[in-house]
């Protein structure tokens, strides 16, 4: 569970985190959005520990970092947007100095390495040197670093960029896996398509302050007044279609052509039911019929004020 | 303790550095090095008995005699010896050496490959990262000291050192690398990665500063001559300098070993610095502050404490009297104030508040939630109380020397005035500084104590164009400009000419100024917005 209580940085005389407030249940995954510089890197940094708030607490688990940063780093698993390493160290004695420098026990090691270097596909390279990998592998060996010690919590800064779709899809999947073992997982981005059908719930931060956040489904709610209903139909039932929508007061800016159309929906999810029960009832033969989801993209833009820091 | 050889940090390093075929080969290229110096060695011993031999050919007298017979008998002995000094000079160049310059890239070095941030978010505590770094960095020239050891020990032996002799060696070179690797550790982490040049000639100018110390054994303070390896050299490798001779390291008065003065010397300074590695390897850059305002002042005591500790008034006594550093306790005190504004200007340095936790404290003051001697408050009234520990103890130290100085109440008036204009131009120069935090300088320190020379060399300017008009006008513009006029010998106790006090109220109304240009700044309102 990560915990940030009226988080606020300030650097000069810029506000970089404004009275920041967010609780992230455990087992959630937490997709902070927002342009460059909008203070999503000094949330993330403030959260694990590498920065000092000016004011406020960041907890996690119940542990607050800036009191007790050494028991707090146990359940923090921090990955950044670059994934330096020692480049004169071998695979597994990377893996190993941090596994010692986390305070794992040491008879849980050795497996331990092995397990994390197959999560990662690192197999035929656990004793080459570092110097000698590929950029992608580096990567996955910072992103085995940063789950070596079996993390309750995740902070990952912008992990995806520079990772090849390949790379991109094996740290999402890593990722869901880590949230299904009951991982709370904060990642931010401002590739929005990166946190689509991934993420339960979103955070959308600008100029240092969070402008809203929430489930998915909270945040649609409150980003849309209306639901975008999508249907079709075959036959030619055009005229019915029509008139059973023009009788619910609920439905707006209806746009049918032959086959298909959509309308605009005023009611809660489940009212659509007895919308489409009566187009049923008139004949109608319904192909389809359902809420067009917006996307991640959709909402932040929607959401967004697109002030330029 | 944290656990030397399982520090992962420790481990990281030996398991980098000392792969099993670097490791042979070094102690291949040790072994064969001192085989070749041995042989070297060997052949000059020869080459003077052979000299001999000749001269006792060639002439055949009694003296050439003598000589190629002492020789003869000594011949191995003294090429165990020269062996010896020359095994243990070189160790002792490489060892301290390598030890500062590794150390001064350990944490620079980390932040400019990006893995800081890494190792920070790990549960090592900071005493384990320092064990690591200070044990590690230098980890291959410790690992081919350790190959050349047990030769040398050998060599020591047989060229006819005690063994003690041979040990405190070790001690002394291993106390004083531990010392300069944790100064090397402490500038790299006030260095970001792109000063990391900076740092190594920070590196360079502290080397040549301890090796430089070296040079305090013929003055009021031999005893600072105990954390220069040159010392080390000279007395345990039984060279004795005719000057070594007459000098010993004196503790309150009391002669002791130079091997127990270079322990507690680079023993206490290593700790302090230790204190201040501990307390900041974790931190961000900005948030580095070396001493909390307590710790601080504790610092600027210890200062002050080594200065009566270490004076040695009896070394000063030429065969014409007292000459010298202290010929009087008068003299003690003006040495003990003029340390003291160095003191203070480095207390200041150390405690100067970072931005944003000034701000916050402004604020809470404005709302009376936060004290005046705050830890995060301007550093001028923790000044204030480190002159003071500094006065205590210079009435302490003078008292405690009256013995072997006589001490009279007018040198305690006159110090406790020149203390307080010197507290006066350091407070001017450390809010100076700490005004020049609240701007957006890159580096603010380091440029501010830049602007602070250039304003003291215009001062000098200024007061040598007055001079022209007359010896008054610069003294006037010396004693308004700086506080150079303390220290006039021409001062008889406490009848300083008026333009000490105008002077001192000058800079009085400057720190007024700089307070208020202080305030103005941090009241500045916010703009919203990170820095990327």
């Amino acid at each position: 569970m990560i915990e940030l209580v009226h988080l606020r940085k300030e650097y000069d005389n810029v506000l970089a985190v404004d009275d920041l407030t967010l609780t992230i249940p455990q087992g959630e995954i937490f997709g902070l959005i927002g342009p460059n510089g909008a203070g999503k890197t000094t949330t993330i940094r403030m959260a694990c520990g590498l920065l000092a708030p000016t004011l406020g607490r960041a907890l996690i688990s119940g542990v607050d970092v800036a009191q007790a940063p050494e028991r707090a780093q146990q359940y923090i698993g921090y990955l950044s947007d670059f994934f330096a390493v020692y480049e004169d160290l071998k695979v597994w004695e990377y893996l190993d100095f941090f596994a010692h420098a986390y305070k794992m026990p040491e008879d849980e090691i050795p497996a331990r390495i092995t397990e994390v270097i197959a999560q990662v596909n690192l197999e035929v390279k656990r004793d080459a040197m570092i110097g000698g990998l590929s950029r992608g592998m580096k990567q996955r060996l910072g992103i085995a670093r940063a789950i070596i010690h079996r993390p309750r919590v995740m902070l990952l800064d912008e992990p995806a960029s520079g990772l090849d779709p390949k790379a991109r899809l094996e740290l999402r999947n890593l990722l869901r896996s880590l949230r299904d073992q009951g991982a709370t997982i904060l990642i931010s981005s401002h590739i929005l398509t990166e946190l689509e059908g991934f993420c339960t719930s979103i955070g959308i931060m600008e100029k240092g302050r969070m402008v809203r956040s929430g489930s998915i489904e909270e945040v649609t709610a409150a980003a849309a007044s209306t639901r975008l209903v999508r249907l079709t139909w075959s036959g030619d039932s055009l005229g019915a279609v029509e008139e059973n929508l023009k009788k619910d007061a609920r439905v707006s800016g209806v746009n049918l052509t032959a086959r298909a159309g959509s309308f605009g929906f005023s009611g809660a999810e489940e009212d659509l039911a007895p919308v489409l029960a009566a187009l049923v009832q008139a004949n109608v033969q319904v192909t389809s019929f359902g809420e067009v989801k917006q996307t991640v993209e959709e909402l932040y833009m929607k959401l967004s004020t697109h002030e330029v820091m | 303790m944290p656990r030397i050889w399982t520090n992962p940090e420790f481990l990281r390093h030996r398991r980098a550095e000392l792969r099993s075929v670097r490791a042979i080969t070094v102690a291949a290229v040790i072994v064969v090095m001192c085989l070749l110096l041995g042989l070297a060695c060997w052949s000059y011993e020869q080459s003077l008995l052979e000299n001999a031999r000749l001269g006792l050919q060639n002439y055949g007298t009694q003296a050439w005699q003598q000589r190629f017979d002492d020789l003869q008998r000594e011949s191995a002995t003294k090429t165990w010896l020269l062996f010896y000094r020359w095994l243990v000079g070189l160790q002792g160049v490489a060892l301290t050496f390598w030890a500062l310059f590794s150390c001064a890239q350990s944490v620079s070095g980390e932040r400019d490959r990006k893995t800081w941030d890494f190792q920070r978010t790990t549960r090592l505590t900071p005493a384990e990262i320092l064990i690591g770094k200070l044990l590690g960095e230098p980890v291959l020239i410790y690992f081919a000291v350790l190959c050349a050891a047990p030769i040398t020990f050998i060599a020591g032996l047989a060229g006819g050192l005690p063994f003690s002799a041979v040990i405190s060696m070790f001690v002394f070179l291993a106390v004083t690398s531990l010392f300069l690797g944790l100064g090397g550790m402490w500038l790299s982490t006030l260095l970001e990665s792109r000063t990391r040049g900076v740092g190594l000639i920070g590196a360079l100018a502290l080397y040549l500063l301890t090796i430089g110390t070296f040079g305090m054994r013929t003055s009021g303070l031999p005893g600072l001559a105990a954390m220069s390896p040159l010392t080390g050299i000279f007395v345990f490798l039984g060279l004795d300098p005719s000057s070594m001779h007459k000098v010993t390291p004196l503790l309150f008065g009391h002669a002791v070993p130079w091997l127990l003065m270079n322990v507690l010397l680079c023993g206490s300074f290593s700790a302090w610095l230790a204190l201040m590695l501990i307390r900041n390897l974790k931190r961000d850059y900005p948030e580095i502050r070396p001493l909390s305002r307590w710790q601080a002042i504790g610092c600027a005591a210890f200062l002050n404490f080594l200065i009566y500790a270490l004076l040695s008034p009896i070394n000063s006594l030429g065969p014409a009297g007292r000459v010298g550093w202290f010929r009087d306790a008068e003299s003690v005190a003006l040495f003990a104030v003029a340390m003291n504004g160095l003191i203070l200007f480095l207390m200041g340095l150390a405690t100067l508040t970072p931005q944003e936790r000034l701000k916050v404290w402004q604020r809470r003051r404005a709302t009376g939630t936060s004290a005046v001697f705050a830890d995060d408050g301007l550093p001028w009234p923790w000044l204030g109380i480190s002159a003071v520990v500094a006065y205590a103890l210079m009435i302490w130290g003078l008292l405690a020397w009256d013995h072997a100085l006589p001490l009279d109440l007018t040198t305690l008036q006159s110090a406790a005035i020149r203390l307080v204009i010197v507290l006066v131009f350091v407070t001017r120069d450390v809010l100076f500084l700490q005004w020049c935090m609240l701007t957006r300088l890159r580096q603010p320190v380091v440029k501010g104590v830049l602007f602070l020379g250039l304003y003291y060399s215009a001062a000098a300017v200024l007061t040598g164009l007055a001079s022209v008009s007359s010896e008054d006008a610069s003294r006037w513009m010396l004693a308004l400009l700086t506080p150079a006029q303390v220290f006039d010998p021409k001062v008889q106790g406490t009848a300083f000419p008026p333009a000490t006090y105008v002077g001192l109220l000058f800079q009085m109304g400057m720190i007024g100024v700089m307070r208020n240009a202080i305030t103005s700044r941090l009241q500045r309102p916010m703009q919203a917005g990170a820095a990327a």
